[in-house]
């Protein structure tokens, strides 16, 4: 009990240390909160136009396909079930289609007036008999879905950096090794390094989405709960993550290379700006192996679909996994 | 009566092909100011952290009053490293208060900053210290937990002559409490005065061992830097410290 308070004192020593350097360094956080918000508004302004007038139609299966999926202005691109009727509610796509050679099952947004177009367009281009199906949901805004790709991405780049490379930079200057010679244990200044980047992330990331939000109003239909879930399993996944990255790196230019090669990736395969419906299978498949694709699907699914917990249990079950590892392997590894 | 606190027996460290000590024995007395003197590269600081418990031996041991090097050794010595970065953006003051937080009783903050005259620069960024008061802070730092030992890695290198001699004083009390200090130092005149047994090194090895009257009288030179360029043909000071 004695030795648990005493770590508890120690730890709490660094967090607040940390905290007091993080605070204190304006310029960087400052850019921390000033970053987001300039990209958020950014992309408001540059996507605020009307839709493209631009038919999609999403199918299930590549076999059979109507002549309609041809048409000019018919953009296709194939998902499975669950995945096609996620973007018809969220009028992403126009029209759902399930093919046989015997018959064409299709899905329509109720809401959709492009959709209401190709229903018509189908009935009178398609010989098979035809079976209808029908979703609703308002139409996602460009900013609407981007916003948690930025929040996410402004966690990865606090979480990785702030950790990794602050960790690189006590260790190549000889503080961490001043600390080796005190009483200071690897776990309790690890866990205070995570603690103290874990207040950090999340506080600006809760001061970003709720600023944006009171300007842009951007949708959030699911749990507000559930969200603060998803920030935290998501910032320490990548906070550990950085840890891991930074346990034994001793130069800094090394560690800004490995922080890239695990941040490039995410930036671009995780789902940040843009969607990876249409990428082929291997990508889809690299994607999931990376922490930041379960932070965006699953913030996406409650603030967009209004998913519960157990919608979304799966990807935070992988956050889980992946703080595991990172601390068990900063834990196992790390050097003062 | 005085007693043996650390004994060093065939003590040795190489890291791959180069060998940084190579076979020293010498014994520390309790109270005692014990000097390792050399110049750079001569193995002082492999020798210091070997002592401190920081690194390990390749072969050879360091004892602490006659048994191995106890668990709570880090409670029991206060390091001033050679070259110590602080957190950025952290006062003296923060300083003082996260390094008391790791001991269960440390000296009040209170009469660290008195004993080292931190006061006037207690809220500055530790940063913009200066040279003196910086080495100041950092020995208040090792000091925060009233350690028996205390090291200091060329406590004085980069000083000019005024926080030289005030840093002679603040380490001159330290003896006069009581405690163990262990220095390096290529400061010929710094080791006369304030150190009772030398270790003088050279290339990893022991030259000679002595009370610094002892081996100025032994050689019938005037001073140690004229021994040290006498058995070694190089001095300690180099021309730029010279200069400086």
């Amino acid at each position: 009990m004695k030795s648990a308070i005493r770590s508890l004192r120690r730890m709490k020593a660094v967090f607040i240390a940390r905290n007091l350097e993080y605070l204190r360094d304006r310029a960087s956080f400052g850019w921390n909160l000033v970053f987001p918000v300039l990209i958020v508004f950014a992309l408001a302004v540059v996507f605020s136009g009307p839709p493209k007038a631009l038919f999609t139609v999403t199918t299930i299966g590549q076999e059979a396909l109507p002549e309609l999926v041809k048409f000019p202005g018919v953009q296709s691109l194939e998902a499975d079930r669950t995945k096609a009727l996620e973007r018809l509610s969220r009028q992403q796509t126009d029209l759902v289609l399930e093919v046989s050679e015997q018959s064409v099952n299709y899905w329509v947004n109720g809401n959709s007036a492009a959709g209401a177009i190709l229903e018509t367009l189908l009935q009178y281009t398609e010989d098979r008999p035809l079976e209808r199906g029908e979703t609703d949901g308002q139409a996602i805004r460009y900013v609407d879905w981007v916003v948690p790709g930025i929040l996410g991405m402004n966690m990865m780049y606090s979480a990785l950096w702030g950790v990794g490379y602050v960790v690189v930079r006590y260790r190549q200057s000889g503080y961490l090794r001043r600390l080796k010679a005190t009483p200071l244990t690897k776990f309790e200044f690890l866990s205070a390094q995570v603690l103290s980047r874990l207040l950090v992330t999340l506080t600006a990331s809760s001061i970003v989405f709720i600023g944006t939000n009171l300007i842009l109003d951007y949708k959030m239909v699911g749990s507000i709960a559930l969200l603060v879930l998803i920030a935290l399993m998501g910032g320490l996944a990548m906070i550990t993550l950085g840890l891991a990255i930074a346990c034994r790196t001793e130069s800094k230019e090394f560690a800004d290379g490995l922080l890239n090669a695990v941040t490039f990736p995410m930036l671009l395969l995780s789902g940040v700006w843009f969607s990876l419906d249409g990428s082929p299978q291997w990508v889809q498949t690299i994607a999931q192996l990376l922490p930041l694709t379960h932070v965006l699907e699953a913030a996406r699914a409650v603030m967009l679909d209004n998913a519960g917990l157990t919608d979304i249990a799966l990807h935070l079950a992988v956050l889980v996994g992946f703080c595991i590892v990172g601390m068990g392997v900063s834990l196992k590894l790390f050097k003062w | 009566m005085t007693e043996t606190i650390l004994a060093v027996r065939g003590l040795r460290k190489s890291y791959d092909d180069v060998v940084a000590v190579d076979g020293l024995d010498f014994e520390i007395e309790s109270g005692q100011c014990f000097g390792l003197l050399g110049p750079n590269g001569a193995g002082k600081s492999t020798t210091l952290a070997l002592l401190e418990g920081m690194e390990l031996p390749t072969s050879g041991s360091v004892t602490y009053r006659g048994g191995a090097l106890p668990a709570d050794y880090q409670d029991r010595v206060g390091i001033q490293f050679q070259a110590t970065a602080l957190q950025d953006y952290l006062t003296p003051f923060d300083n003082l208060k996260l390094f008391s937080s790791f001991y269960d009783d440390p000296i009040s903050m209170d009469r660290l900053i008195e004993q080292f005259r931190l006061g006037e620069f207690l809220h500055r960024d530790a940063r913009r210290l200066s040279g003196g008061q910086r080495q100041r802070l950092l020995l208040a730092l090792a000091l925060v937990h009233n350690p028996e030992i205390v090291f200091l890695d060329e406590p004085t290198t980069g000083l000019d002559p005024r926080s030289r001699r005030d840093l002679w004083d603040v380490v001159t009390d330290l003896k006069a409490d009581g405690r163990t200090l262990i220095l390096t130092t290529h400061y010929m005149e710094e080791a006369e005065v304030l150190c009772d047994q030398l270790v003088i090194l050279s290339h990893g090895q022991t030259l000679l061992q002595g009370t610094p009257k002892a081996l100025i009288e032994d050689a019938g030179v005037v001073d140690l830097d004229t021994l040290f360029l006498s058995l070694t043909g190089e001095s300690l000071v180099t021309t730029q410290e010279v200069i400086e």
